[in-house]
């Protein structure tokens, strides 16, 4: 069973994010990592991994699309145990927004072939698993988001808990299926050293659209030209003395009905 | 082109509350627009919930009534309501970010080849065009965005947007029918078991979060009295839950759950940004920390430098005389 795992390169947690006077973006990193693998993404990294060590999976492909040298994520999926790693890069792909993702994935699960399970994990803006489900309708697959467990695979079918809003279903589907993982799946394993030796060899090919063939491959239709920073939260904190812990519990609790949200 | 059109999220014949916020975000914009709300009803019953989206303000309700919709799959829903829009083609398709809601938003825009906003905390009308105020890059800037071109697809964030409000309006839902049938979805729920146990974060007026000065597991005994005390939901930071002192459901935060209570205490938290990416939109924080220099308190309205330990049980002790 093939399984490819949608990755994403993203600047690092601890990045300081630079808004730039002409309304570019820009970031570094003191420990000088300003790009990792998306933090989300090492869940559905490590479910990929696991299914080859169960003996269900043969191949594990990371899969990113970006620039041609985003690699770092990717190098990091090798690192952890993926058995190879694909970069989609192609001018024309430049600026999509998730729906051009979604083709794009779609697009190189296809010309992979005979892929069984696609993984994603969370993107990391609020994304509930939108590129997850558009890449489900793109290729005409079940999407099955925010899994929790993996409760049962087989070559034609698989059983899912899910985390959904008000609980937990658990759901049959046939294969093929789109997952997107959440963080309660496994733990995910660090890189090893050898691992990290051997990602750094690899030459990670690179697919553009001579290999995808897509018609209507990028393009965007969100406008997310006007990027700010966030607006400071009105007034300063009032400090409560605490030199007398009840009247000072007392002063807050008569502050908050104030504010009415109690 | 025209209309707003708002999934309405349902389940016994109840609205969610996350839909009656986008249905109050909906009826706020489609004024200015000069457009109709249209409710989207997918149910195994859809009467109920149609009337009780006619009282909320929606102008008309569509839907489609079949058993394949009694618990929500969005394999089951996806395809008929993106018929639906490929047919009426909405200028603007609502939906809450919630799981539920983002599913079906994207299934819609991608089978519609429409533009998609993920999580949007503000809606405002511009020159006949609806603007989404989104967080980007991990929370720590923000973007004012919109769909160039057909229809508008935006989720909303939890709690972002005020509930409307019951209107006394009654009306009949216009149906369709059902673009699958059973053989032909292929997830089936074999399970479910309700999320019980406590207020949920999502939807909780007041949380209360301690994160690494709770110092342990049993540390978080004082949080959770305070959080009875209030009908509060129970929030951690990364740190308490990386250190295995409270399971991973409660975290707050970039890598956790987003949230934006009336209330937010947050005790033993310094507040790192990625802390305050999940927190920063709750109306009042309260900060309780015994390092005064600590960052939460540049975002907090109210701060106690002190021991949380000292805090927490007076704060209990105070509120349980008032409330």
């Amino acid at each position: 069973m093939k399984v490819v795992v949608c990755t994403k390169q993203t600047p690092s947690t601890t990045a300081a994010i630079t808004l730039n006077n002409d309304g570019s973006v820009s970031w570094e990193d003191a420990g000088g990592k300003p790009n990792i693998l998306n933090p989300w993404d090492e869940y559905g990294v490590e479910t990929g991994i696991r299914l080859k060590e169960d003996g269900k999976a043969s191949d594990v492909i990371a899969l990113t699309t970006g620039a041609p040298d985003d690699t770092v994520g990717l190098k990091t999926a090798l690192a952890m145990g993926c058995t190879e790693a694909i970069i989609v890069a192609d001018e024309a792909y430049a600026g999509v927004d998730t729906l051009g993702t979604a083709r794009i994935m779609a697009a190189a699960i296809n010309n992979i072939g005979d892929v069984s399970l696609a993984i994603f994990g969370r993107q990391i803006n609020g994304d509930m698993g939108h590129t997850a489900v558009q890449t489900a309708v793109k290729l005409g697959w079940t999407p099955l988001t925010q899994v929790t467990a993996i409760n049962e695979i087989d070559d034609d079918r698989i059983v899912v808990e899910r985390a959904v809003d008000d609980g937990r279903e658990t759901v049959e589907a046939p294969l093929p299926v789109v997952l997107s993982v959440s963080k309660e799946i496994y733990e995910p394993r660090y890189p090893s050293f050898m691992g990290i030796r051997k990602a750094n060899r690899v030459k990670i090919p690179v697919w553009g659209n001579d290999e995808l063939n897509l018609d209507d491959a990028g393009g965007s239709k969100v406008d997310w030209s006007d990027i700010y920073d966030i607006p400071a939260r009105e007034g300063t904190v009032q400090m409560i003395d605490s030199d007398d812990m009840a009247d000072a519990a007392k002063e807050l609790v008569d502050s908050l009905f104030e504010e009415k949200v109690i | 082109m025209s209309a707003i059109w708002v999934w309405i999220e349902n389940k016994n014949g109840e609205i969610s509350s996350i839909s009656k916020e986008v249905i109050g975000a909906a009826r706020t914009i489609a004024e200015e627009l000069g457009e109709d709300v249209v409710g989207i009803v997918l149910s195994d019953d859809v009467d109920a919930v149609a009337a009780a989206a006619f009282d909320l303000g929606v102008d008309e309700v569509m839907g489609s009534e079949d058993d394949t919709f009694a618990a929500f799959r969005v394999t089951a829903a996806g395809p008929t309501v993106a018929e639906m829009a490929k047919e009426e083609e909405p200028a603007v398709f609502l939906a809450g970010a919630s799981v539920q809601g983002s599913e079906i938003a994207a299934w819609v825009a991608a089978e519609c080849d429409a533009g998609l906003i993920a999580d949007a905390i503000a809606l405002e009308v511009d020159d006949e065009m609806v603007k989404a105020t989104c967080l980007v890059y991990n929370g720590k800037l923000m973007a004012t965005t919109f769909v160039t071109d057909g229809t508008q697809c935006i989720t909303l964030r939890n709690r972002a947007f005020a509930p409307a409000e019951s209107t006394g309006d009654d009306g009949d839902a216009d149906l369709v029918d059902a673009v699958k049938t059973e053989d032909e979805i292929g997830a089936k729920v074999t399970g479910f078991a309700s999320a019980g146990g406590g207020v949920s974060l999502n939807d909780a007026n007041i949380i209360v979060s301690g994160g690494r000065g709770v110092a342990g597991a049993e540390g978080f005994a004082p949080v959770r009295e305070l959080a009875d005390v209030l009908g509060a939901a129970v929030g951690a930071s990364r740190a308490a839950v990386d250190a295995g002192w409270i399971p991973y459901e409660h975290q707050v935060g970039q890598t956790g759950k987003v949230v934006a209570p009336d209330l937010y205490i947050a005790a033993g938290i310094s507040g790192a940004i990625q802390h305050q990416a999940g927190m920063r939109g709750s109306k009042v924080i309260v900060a309780i920390n015994k390092d005064a220099d600590a960052p939460i308190f540049k975002i907090a309205q109210y701060g106690i430098a002190a021991d949380l330990f000292d805090v927490l049980p007076a704060l209990t002790e105070a509120f349980k005389e008032r409330l």
